[in-house]
């Protein structure tokens, strides 16, 4: 049939996320055609009125980009509006490897802030040069070399471990072996992350063997709680709102891995996320572009996100989050850093207990 | 009687056989790739990773030549003086089952969160005792084949009987024994939701194609193909560029992702300004 040879043409390139014109149209030519608002589709979320149900693209706590000078009580940041000055609130903190004073940040390093207020000209928290590797370790080289594959989507990585840091991390990840999962929260360097904070227990089971999600009677619960964790960015803008989902519809997403003859031994310690099933929670599929609410259940703090990219890997982690109370098991949405802090998450914790809502 | 009893082992040991063969191999032959294959938790998860995809490929293949073995040697074949062959393949059939038992033991000693892979798929409740307990049971009854003469009818309906109510006795054992008859009745039972099926988009195009809504519309569609499919929880969503009253227009069709007769619903926009000039489609209410 001709229409089934022409999906390669408007399948979701996770790539073309990064331009939402089209994927942004698709909220709106829903409701059209469906003849719901969107408010009607969040019908326990109160908001004002101008805001009800749509992706708020603004940043109003977060600002990133990179540091120019640093002062005891100025930072100067290169953002993507140019250069912007921030005044240090007295209590301001600052993670760069760990917790240091602002003046300890380094002019030329990549910079996450939060302001205390939404809009306002002082930050109260700064994260600098924070990276994060998630995914299946696939070879080990010695005790502190680590291969990572981040699943179709993003790739491989390497993870060095520093003496410093290995026991901190061995105590939740016993397992630094091929095949099983990792990660970890560290310092971005060239080439590779250094790692210095476990974001989670690893899991006991190995890669693509997570648990089964309990089966489904009539429709999948909404609203549904678990975890919500953080990305770099990648391909994506840093400043960029936004969530990868786990459970993009395998039908129009062109999402699969071009998964090849292993070329080297860690090949077969791959797993392709798409391929092992959904998870330990089930969540409907849905595609780049569509609206979900999302609230950080520590801070209450509350957004509608669009989804961006495929968050397949997500799928691999049966864990909970322990932020504030103990999260029900399974990774729900898989943030940008923007939108983690913006939610008030904390980036050196790695993840919040989360509600979404996905619209009935 | 004993004889009759232990006759009925033959043809119960190779439905056994044949049936984990097919479902192992099921298995391998669907798995994605064969590293997903390859990391499968079961039994043979006990060797190195490289040596997992053919360690399963030996194990059904070696299944298959003993349900196989066990059906030819069990009547004329397996009548050739000294009834070699006969006792060779119940021997194996025996073997097979006592090592299968071990390595059980072993797995449930050394990964506690794996299934046996006995029957593939529906193989992946931990193991247990019980699941080391059924290939032992089938160990005793190959031995128990071993020196039998070659099978022949029951002589009286009374035999019959008695050979079919030993075959429910231990069918009902096996059954006990077999924590992946549950999981397969379960599964019988089960329907996924709509939100979680998976359904071609030539479905969707075709069930689109046969609905009101787009015969209403087709004239006013100006190209053969989508501008954008996505999906959204039971809804599938096709727009395609059209023209109305000389107007430039999207044409929105969203089509339930259901089996038979889904519901569609279309709306039709302005290109430029997204102001919506017309819907039509089935109203009933639905879940996204």
């Amino acid at each position: 049939m001709q229409h089934l040879a022409d999906i390669p043409r408007w399948c979701e390139d996770v790539m073309d996320s990064t331009s939402p014109a089209r994927f942004a149209r698709r909220s709106l030519l829903r409701a059209a055609v469906l003849g719901r608002t969107e408010a009607t589709r969040f019908p326990a979320v109160t908001m004002a009125d101008d805001d009800a149900g749509t992706a708020e693209q603004s940043l109003m706590y977060t600002v990133t980009g990179r540091i120019l000078d640093v002062s005891p009580h100025i930072l100067v940041l290169l953002t993507d509006r140019g250069e912007q000055r921030f005044a240090l609130a007295a209590s301001a903190a600052a993670w760069r490897g760990g917790l240091v004073s602002p003046a300890a940040l380094r002019p030329g390093d990549h910079a996450i802030l939060r302001r205390s207020l939404p809009g306002g000209p002082v930050v109260d928290r700064i994260w600098a040069e924070v990276g994060r590797v998630t995914g299946t370790i696939i070879e080990r080289e010695g005790p502190a070399s680590l291969f990572v594959d981040e699943g179709p989507a993003k790739g491989r990585r390497i993870v060095m471990i520093p003496r410093a840091a290995s026991g901190r991390i061995q105590v939740r990840f016993p397992r630094l072996e091929p095949g099983y999962l990792i990660d970890v929260i560290g310092l971005k360097r060239d080439g590779f992350l250094q790692a210095l904070i476990p974001a989670t227990a690893q899991p006991p089971y190995r890669a693509g063997h997570q648990p089964a999600a309990p089966m489904v009677s009539g429709h999948i619960p909404d609203p549904v709680s678990g975890t919500a964790v953080w990305h770099e960015p990648g391909e994506e803008p840093d400043n960029l709102l936004g969530l990868a989902y786990p459970a993009l519809d395998p039908e129009t997403s062109c999402e699969h891995g071009t998964f090849g003859p292993p070329s080297f031994s860690g090949d077969l310690y791959a797993v392709d996320p798409h391929a092992t099933g959904f998870g330990c929670t089930r969540l409907p599929y849905l595609s780049v572009g569509s609206l979900l609410w999302l609230r950080n259940d520590c801070t209450e703090r509350t957004r509608f996100l669009p989804v961006t990219s495929c968050g397949a890997t997500a799928r691999l982690f049966c864990d909970r989050c322990v932020t504030c109370g103990t999260s029900p098991r399974g990774r729900i949405a898989d943030l940008t850093m923007a939108a983690f802090v913006e939610l008030g998450g904390a980036l050196e914790v790695g993840c919040f207990n989360a509600t979404m809502m996905i619209g009935g | 009687m004993l004889t009759a009893l232990r006759e009925v082992q033959i043809p119960l040991l190779a439905v056994m056989l044949l049936g984990g063969c097919a479902a192992k191999a099921w298995r391998a032959l669907h798995s994605r790739s064969a590293r997903s294959a390859a990391a499968a938790t079961d039994a043979t998860g006990l060797v190195p990773l490289h040596l997992r995809r053919p360690a399963v490929v030996m194990l059904f293949m070696a299944e298959a030549l003993l349900g196989l073995g066990l059906i030819g040697t069990a009547g004329w074949l397996g009548d050739a003086a000294p009834r070699l062959p006969a006792t060779i393949v119940r021997t194996a059939t025996a073997l097979f089952f006592l090592v299968a038992m071990g390595a059980l033991n072993e797995l449930r000693q050394r990964r506690p969160d794996a299934g046996c892979g006995c029957f593939g798929d529906f193989s992946d409740t931990p193991v247990g005792l019980r699941t080391i307990a059924r290939p032992g049971v089938l160990c005793a009854a190959a031995v128990a084949t071993i020196g039998l003469p070659p099978l022949r009818m029951p002589s009286s309906s009374a035999e019959a009987g008695m050979c079919l109510a030993a075959l429910a006795v231990e069918l009902t054992l096996i059954a006990f024994l077999s924590p992946e008859l549950g999981d397969l009745l379960v599964r019988l039972g089960y329907t996924e939701p709509c939100e979680l099926q998976r359904l071609p988009v030539g479905r969707t195009m075709s069930d689109l194609r046969a609905s009101s809504p787009w015969r209403r519309y087709a004239s006013q569609v100006s190209t053969a193909e989508p501008a954008d499919v996505w999906r959204e929880g039971c809804w599938r969503f096709v727009v395609y560029p059209g023209v109305v009253s000389a107007r430039r227009v999207d044409i929105v069709f969203a089509v339930y992702l259901q089996a038979r007769r889904p519901a569609v619903r279309v709306a039709v926009l302005d290109a430029a300004t997204d102001e919506i000039l017309g819907f039509a489609g089935a109203r009933e209410s639905a879940v996204l």
